[in-house]
């Protein structure tokens, strides 16, 4: 008894998990039509005229109209429809998949007219059961409106990927005004923005075109422009998990300086999390030439663990200059702000760090603090043992610190309805070397602020000091013995240096404001500063005394914002505005 | 006498005829869009299904003259139904888009004739979405170590997590903020920035954390509230860290590294090009 009780267990248990595994949604749908049309505004994709939309079961939809929403995830196959696969044969009027729900609803249409119209549904891909009378979205056979939209693309197939992205075949996506004919075109719209990471330097246009895609994978070519490089192109190829992914890229790569990158990120468990980045640079005079001018390389690593109310990271950054050896002089003597020539072998930074979660420092109280600390290991930091007379720096070094930052809430000042606001903070670190020295570094901050919502305007005034202090303590002198108290550079002559002992400050006062009286306009300002000792030396180091950055926002259309930005430094180093206004698109 | 009953006679008559067509009523109308035609049924969106007469007439919407429009789905109709016989004589098509049908819901009651669904389907949740546009304010509280020049953004999947996608106002000393709006439904998520993804935001473990998930409910305005505790590109011991080029000594002058002309700790082939490149023009405030 006990054993055929077994086996009808069993037997029943096998035939759930048949029915379970049949009741998945699908992982993709190839559609093909007429035509297929992307609508970027929307995420809508739709397509006409002999509708064949193949699921990955096998199971094929066919209709005279298909029109999915890649963000709601769902799908709809209408007119004419059948509905045909390996379990399943039926004619109906429309077929609407809903992925994440795991069903797809169904309007049969019997042959016999006498015969009552019913709503079926189907769980998964289990095409086995009807479930005939059971209750449907009220929207489930719904056409989204696109009246006034413009598709993106047009094509004759695409290969959907749900929730991750769409694959285009022989596609004319609109380019600057005119539909630009391509082999394929991939649209990503995942929610994981990995797909979208990569190694690459900041560029004044890029243009990407991802010809290839898969649930895991994306892979573009890129056309670029920067002030360095000109006009370029590069390209790069991501691997995609749920937590994990990699990226290799190749930018540029078609010009003669290329740089080689590789990032891989791994999430070890909820609690640890490994990234590394590794990126070569390299002159090379063809594709598959060898480097002719040298090769260069930097990597980072980077572990980050989640403990109790605070976090260990630990960052270990590598630097190999001379990949194809070292260059004799006379370069060698010769430091640039391309090349420090005293970083003969490869410097490497190695740093674990603590940091302790934001605590209030007592229980209503409007001050939190956040704590620190870490060790280190440095080599090569300062070059291969330092210059004669210029730097006591040894080949390697170890160094901890200790730092805390202490900040306030939001203090309200005064009543009514737009009250002043308050806040302040103080960061204050001591860095010790094996070298008998340290380091202490503080930054102070206090801002006022305040919101005129009637006005629709916001303004803030900041004061902030920054210090660094580099203290030896007998040897103060020897390690910053008196300079000159002049410096030439290209942009003139610059006094005001020979009171440098080792101690930086700066004294920044900003003010700000911010005026948005509509959703088509902002405006915002920003005014500083910054009296700095030692005095700010153009072309050599500081910052500029004075700073004005304005920042105008104008929307151009429902969908496009235009910000135009530019900044004027009152003269310094000859410069007055930028010489161009950064200008973006935004949503 | 003879008269009186004559006419009593003739409008009991009249009325006996009467009778039938106001049982019968007048010609029931009601738009939608159309699903499909077939097997002797008109299907609309709403998945109802209404009978067709056995010749129905097919005219256009606007002229009610014939037209060679053939009904197939997402053409807009409108039903004309005898009350009768409960099927629908005409159908009126146009591929303009009509607007919804007050009067749909009560029509479809009375005269479709898919067969009522009794098993309910408890995965059917949520609210009914206008689609109406909702102003967004975008607030973020970043780390105090931020620099009060620095730009904050917002990136979303809806901007294929272009990192610079949505560009915030830091309103006072903490925080950041932006409004936009959205429509009613909208779903999606986003990630906080500093402009690359080399600089993105951290939990305070410093762990990366998930994307926040956004929704746009159905209200008159609405908000959402982020706080970053780190960016990635952080070392805790920032400036002061032990690699190239950050030691503020006289060989090496660079008290504020990102002001100096010694770009951050990249690789810097000479000869070659750097990484990443000199600024165009020197001294650029920091960032």
């Amino acid at each position: 008894m006990r054993l055929r009780v077994l086996i009808a267990l069993a037997v029943a248990l096998f035939a759930s998990a048949s029915a379970l595994a049949g009741a998945a949604p699908t992982s993709s749908l190839d559609v093909t039509a007429k035509s297929v049309d992307f609508f970027s505004n929307r995420y809508v994709v739709t397509a006409d005229g002999d509708v064949r939309v193949r699921l990955s079961d096998g199971t094929v939809i066919s209709g005279q109209t298909f029109t999915m929403d890649l963000k709601l995830n769902r799908f709809l196959v209408a007119g004419d429809v059948r509905l045909d696969g390996p379990a399943v044969h039926a004619a109906g009027a429309a077929f609407a998949g809903y992925p994440d729900l795991d069903r797809s609803y169904f309007l049969p249409a019997a042959a016999d007219p006498a015969a009552v119209p019913e709503r079926w549904t189907y769980y998964g891909l289990d095409w086995s059961n009807t479930h005939a009378g059971r209750e449907q979205p009220g929207d489930a056979f719904h056409f989204p409106d696109l009246t006034g939209e413009r598709p993106y693309i047009y094509a004759v197939g695409a290969r959907i990927t749900p929730k991750t992205n769409v694959l285009f075949t022989f596609p004319r996506v609109y380019t600057a005004g005119v539909y630009l004919p391509l082999p394929r075109y991939v649209v990503t719209f995942s929610g994981n923005s990995h797909f979208y990471e990569n190694g690459f330097q900041g560029a004044r246009s890029d243009v990407a075109l991802p010809f290839n895609g898969s649930e895991h994978s994306l892979t573009a070519l890129h056309l670029r422009n920067d002030a360095f490089s000109g006009t370029y192109t590069a390209i790069d190829q991501h691997f995609v998990w749920n937590n994990d992914w990699i990226v290799a890229s190749i930018d540029p790569l078609t010009q003669v300086q290329r740089q080689y990158n590789l990032i891989g990120f791994k999430t070890f468990s909820p609690k640890l999390q490994g990234r590394i980045f590794l990126q070569e640079s390299a002159g090379s005079a063809g594709i598959i030439n060898p480097p002719i001018i040298n090769a260069a390389a930097f990597t980072e690593i980077q572990f980050n663990a989640g403990l109790r109310r605070s976090g260990l990271t630990y960052t270990q950054d590598n630097y190999y200059q001379q990949l194809l050896g070292f260059r004799t002089p006379p370069d060698e003597l010769m430091a640039t702000a391309f090349y420090d020539p005293r970083w003969r072998e490869h410097p490497m930074n190695a740093l674990l760090t603590w940091t302790g979660y934001q605590n209030s420092l007592t229980k209503n109280s409007p001050l939190s603090f956040r704590l620190r600390s870490g060790f280190g290991w440095a080599h090569d930091a300062y070059g291969e043992g330092g210059y004669v007379n210029e730097q006591p720096g040894p080949k390697s070094l170890t160094y901890h610190f200790v730092g805390g930052l202490l900040t306030t809430n939001a203090i309200k000042l005064g009543k009514g309805p737009a009250p002043y606001s308050l806040t302040a903070q103080y960061d204050r670190q001591r860095q010790w070397y094996s070298l008998p020295h340290h380091v202490d570094t503080g930054d102070a901050r206090v801002a006022l602020s305040r919101e005129l919502f009637r006005q629709h305007v916001s303004y803030y005034v900041a004061y902030e000091v920054k210090t660094v202090g580099d203290y030896w303590g007998e040897r103060q002198l020897a390690a910053y013995p008196t300079p000159t108290d002049t410096i030439v550079t290209a942009f003139g002559t610059h006094g005001g240096q020979s009171a440098f002992r080792g101690l930086a400050t700066s004294h920044g006062l900003s003010t700000s404001l911010v005026y948005t009286p509509t959703q088509y306009f902002g405006l915002n300002l920003l005014l500083s500063r910054f009296y700095d000792t030692p005095a700010p030396v153009p072309g050599a180091y500081g910052q500029p005394p004075w700073q004005f950055t304005g920042d105008v926002r104008l929307r151009i259309s429902r969908q496009v914002l235009l910000d135009l930005k530019r900044s004027y430094y009152f003269n310094f180093a000859d410069e007055r505005w930028t010489p161009q206004f950064e200008v973006q698109f935004s949503p | 006498m003879t008269q009186r009953i004559a006419a009593f006679f003739a409008a009991a008559v009249l009325l006996a005829l009467a009778l039938p067509s106001l049982a019968q009523g007048t010609l029931v109308r009601v738009t939608g869009q159309l699903l499909d035609v077939r097997n002797g049924y008109v299907y609309f969106t709403s998945g109802d299904a209404f009978k067709l007469a056995g010749a129905p007439r097919i005219a256009d919407y606007d002229t009610g003259k014939p037209t060679a429009l053939q009904p197939r789905a997402k053409l807009f109709a409108r039903a004309i139904i005898d009350p009768a016989t409960k099927q629908v004589v005409e159908l009126d098509l146009t591929t303009r888009h009509l607007a919804d049908d007050a009067s749909y819901a009560s029509v479809a009651q009375q005269f479709a004739r898919t067969k009522p669904t009794t098993e309910p389907a408890p995965e059917i949740v949520g609210q009914r979405i206008s689609g109406k546009e909702v102003p967004v304010t975008f607030s973020v509280t970043v780390p105090p170590t931020t620099p009060l020049n620095a730009d904050v953004y917002i990136s979303t999947d809806a901007s294929n997590w272009n990192p610079q996608a949505i560009k915030m106002d830091r309103i006072d000393g903490q925080r950041y903020r932006a409004i936009r709006r959205f429509a009613s439904g909208t779903r999606f998520f986003f990630r906080v920035t500093r402009g690359t993804w080399n600089s993105a935001e951290r939990d305070q473990s410093g762990l990366e954390p998930p994307p926040h998930a956004y929704f746009t409910k159905e209200v008159d305005a609405q908000s959402a509230t982020v706080t970053v505790y780190s960016w990635s590109d952080d070392r805790a011991n920032s400036p002061q860290q032990a690699g190239p080029g950050a030691i503020p000594t006289p060989f090496n002058p660079n008290p504020f590294p990102a002001g100096g002309i010694f770009p951050p700790s990249r690789a810097t082939p000479p000869g070659g090009f750097p990484t990443p490149r000199p600024p165009a023009q020197p001294n650029r405030p920091p960032r």
